[in-house]
């Protein structure tokens, strides 16, 4: 995580004939973070967002890009818009054209692109998405789900560095915000840094890096979500309720439990300081085994083979190509978001769980394994198969 | 309201995968041999042939390719009743002068006139219906870009065709809600509501519009849209069903040309 790539300094905004929405705020954003921007109806987090990348000017203060103030003429405009992908809230109101392929490649042929690029950019973007095979689709037809991937496809085609994106899950029902986060989570892997905008303390406690808690047009917090949210007072200013998990671990504390100081992000992290608290860990001394499974291993059957071996293991998947791999072999999956700590809760019952995976989220499989072993001092075994 | 339209059944036809030129082909050939024919049959081939593909080849629910059959044919057999009436000929088998200026009769010729224009509107409706149904507006923008037709204009088109839906989506639920609190309830609710129904519509016409251009903006927009081209290949089956079919038709056209509902008329 190197280098800020978005930065405000005092900017405020007012609607013309309206009141001043944005009242002086400053922050700066890094490369590669996953931000979320938190706030009620009304705080100024949409009108924030449209800042980003031009939509709106500001009336005082400035906006920077890359540590360069933003100018707003038309060349320099489209080269933002470029860089900083903006997804709405409503899908309707970002879907530009009747089919899903004439949608998703009109930014990169208004970028220039040949007909060969903009078919490649299509595929790529649709495939990102897991909505392979849709080209032809009217996008009337898709239901509110897919037409979020699209409008998110449709600004992974122009191969933003920054995409920001207003209430990702709203309408949306939870299998399908799942799929969503875990999409924003597979792109930051990839290195895009990630902007949300929500209402959702518990999604932004659970997803950001780092979350801004803002109300009436001023940020009010700035911080890792477990301090951002922590204290109840701010959260109430803010019109919103205290995630579960931090007033869970409040209300432990005043009752006198021995929790650690430092609040939990997860259910593991929190079922974790519980079992201390009471030192319960019958299972520690024997874990459970996570394997994790290449989803770019050649489709031979292994995966199917493999689960034939041992049905009573659950399996989760990371990534869309993990769970077209899973619907190819017919693999049902137990879990599909929060992958990693729900295998890690089951490997300290002492079950075995399998992850599915791709790339660098291997990668990230082991991190987060082994930042947990640091953490509670259980080693989980971690196996891999299928890759390298 | 419109739950379902034509667009959503073209858009599930099984027809939907067979190259967008053959199927176009197929409509617009059974229309034109239709219009040149002189004799019943073969436009009474054409409109049986393109229904029965309908139902068994696009596998469309009969009910629904009857019920757009319905209207047209009303609106068809009061012109031909019109027709079989007002024509003349000779040998009548009724006549009636109800005024000194008017006389109604029915003849040999007025029966076959009648009929043919009867079995000619019958075929082109089902040629266009052919079309409307298996074809979907997404499949011809394709064709109306390797026809050259003026970029603006293919735009426009693709324009018009998603603001229907967005339109079609936002009047359903203003529509809903109005049903709900009673609209349309009485004479004088149904112009209100109604009236309130139209102004919604305008708005949200506008809005649209606006969003439109803030979507283009953001993903910018320089004038350039991204047509996707005939994919599906020419299958050897559907191009010599489709062959066979037009050739057919032809040959109905030149050899019944003289075959008349009477022998005697000429």
């Amino acid at each position: 995580m190197t280098g800020i790539i978005l930065e405000a300094r005092d900017l405020r905004y007012r609607y013309p004939r309206g009141d001043e929405v944005v009242r002086g705020i400053s922050f700066h954003i890094r490369r590669g973070e996953k931000i979320a921007i938190v706030g009620p109806n009304g705080a100024g987090k949409s009108t924030l967002l449209m800042m980003f990348n031009g939509i709106l000017r500001p009336s005082s203060g400035t906006m920077l890009y890359d540590n360069q103030p933003i100018i707003y003429d038309t060349k320099s405009l489209r080269s933002l818009r470029k860089s900083v992908g903006f997804v709405l809230q409503n899908p309707d109101q970002q879907i530009v054209a009747p089919t899903v392929y004439q949608d998703v490649g009109f930014g990169p042929a208004n970028l220039g692109a040949s007909e060969e690029e903009v078919k490649r950019a299509v595929q790529e973007a649709l495939r990102a998405v897991g909505l392979e095979g849709f080209e032809h689709r009217p996008t009337h037809q898709l239901s509110g789900g897919e037409k979020k991937k699209v409008a998110i496809a449709g600004v992974l085609a122009m191969e933003p560095e920054v995409l920001v994106f207003d209430e990702p899950t709203s309408s949306l029902d939870p299998a399908a915000s799942a799929e969503i986060m875990e999409l924003l989570d597979e792109l930051n892997d990839q290195g895009t840094t990630i902007i949300v905008s929500t209402h959702d303390i518990e999604l932004a406690n659970l997803w950001a890096d780092r979350a801004i808690l803002m109300v009436g047009g001023w940020i009010l917090q700035e911080d890792v979500p477990s301090v951002a949210f922590g204290d109840p007072d701010l959260v109430r200013a803010a019109r919103l309720t205290t995630p579960v998990l931090l007033e869970l671990h409040h209300e432990l504390g005043r009752r006198g439990i021995p929790v650690p100081a430092e609040r939990p992000r997860s259910v593991l992290e929190m079922l974790d300081a519980i079992d201390r608290a009471f030192q319960q860990d019958p299972h520690r001394a024997h874990p459970g085994t996570i394997t994790v499974y290449d989803a770019d291993a050649p489709c031979d059957g292994g995966l199917a083979r493999w689960r034939a071996l041992r049905p009573e293991v659950a399996i989760g998947a990371m990534g869309t190509r993990a769970k077209q791999r899973a619907a190819e072999e017919g693999v049902p999956l137990h879990f599909t978001y929060g992958v990693v700590d729900k295998c890690i809760l089951k490997a300290l019952l002492g079950e075995d769980a399998l992850i599915l995976t791709t790339g660098g989220m291997i990668r990230r499989v082991f991190e987060r394994v082994e930042e947990y072993a640091r953490q509670s001092g259980v080693e989980i075994p971690v196996v891999l198969i299928g890759g390298e | 309201m419109f739950e379902e339209i034509l667009e959503d059944i073209a858009q599930r036809n099984s027809l939907r995968e067979v190259n967008t030129s053959l199927k176009l082909a197929v409509g617009l050939g059974g229309l034109v041999l239709c219009l040149v024919s002189t004799g019943y049959v073969a436009p009474l081939f054409i409109a049986l042939a393109l229904i029965a593909a309908l139902v068994l080849l696009a596998r469309i629910d009969a009910y629904t390719v009857a019920e757009l059959f319905v209207a047209p044919a009303i609106f068809a057999a009061t012109g031909v009743i019109v027709i079989v009436l007002t024509s003349g000929g000779v040998d009548p088998f009724w006549v009636w002068q109800p005024l000194s200026w008017l006389s109604l009769s029915v003849t040999p010729e007025s029966i076959d006139r009648g009929f043919l224009v009867f079995c000619r509107t019958l075929g082109g409706m089902a040629s266009l219906i052919f079309i409307a149904l298996t074809t979907p507006m997404t499949d011809l923008f394709g064709v109306m870009r390797q026809c050259r037709l003026p970029a603006v204009l293919v735009e426009l088109v693709m324009i018009i065709y998603q603001t229907i839906f967005l339109l079609l989506d936002h009047l359903v639920l203003i529509y809903r809600a109005q049903l709900m609190r009673l609209g349309y309830s009485s004479p004088g609710e149904w112009i209100r509501s109604f009236s309130t129904l139209a102004g919604a519509g305008f708005i949200g016409a506008w809005n649209a519009g606006e969003d439109l251009i803030r979507a283009r903006e953001m993903r910018c927009y320089d004038g350039k849209l991204v047509i996707l081209g005939e994919v599906r290949p020419v299958a050897a089956r559907p191009l010599l069903t489709a062959t066979g079919f037009l050739a057919l038709s032809a040959a109905l056209v030149v050899l019944t040309r003289s075959i008349t509902v009477f022998p005697t008329v000429p």
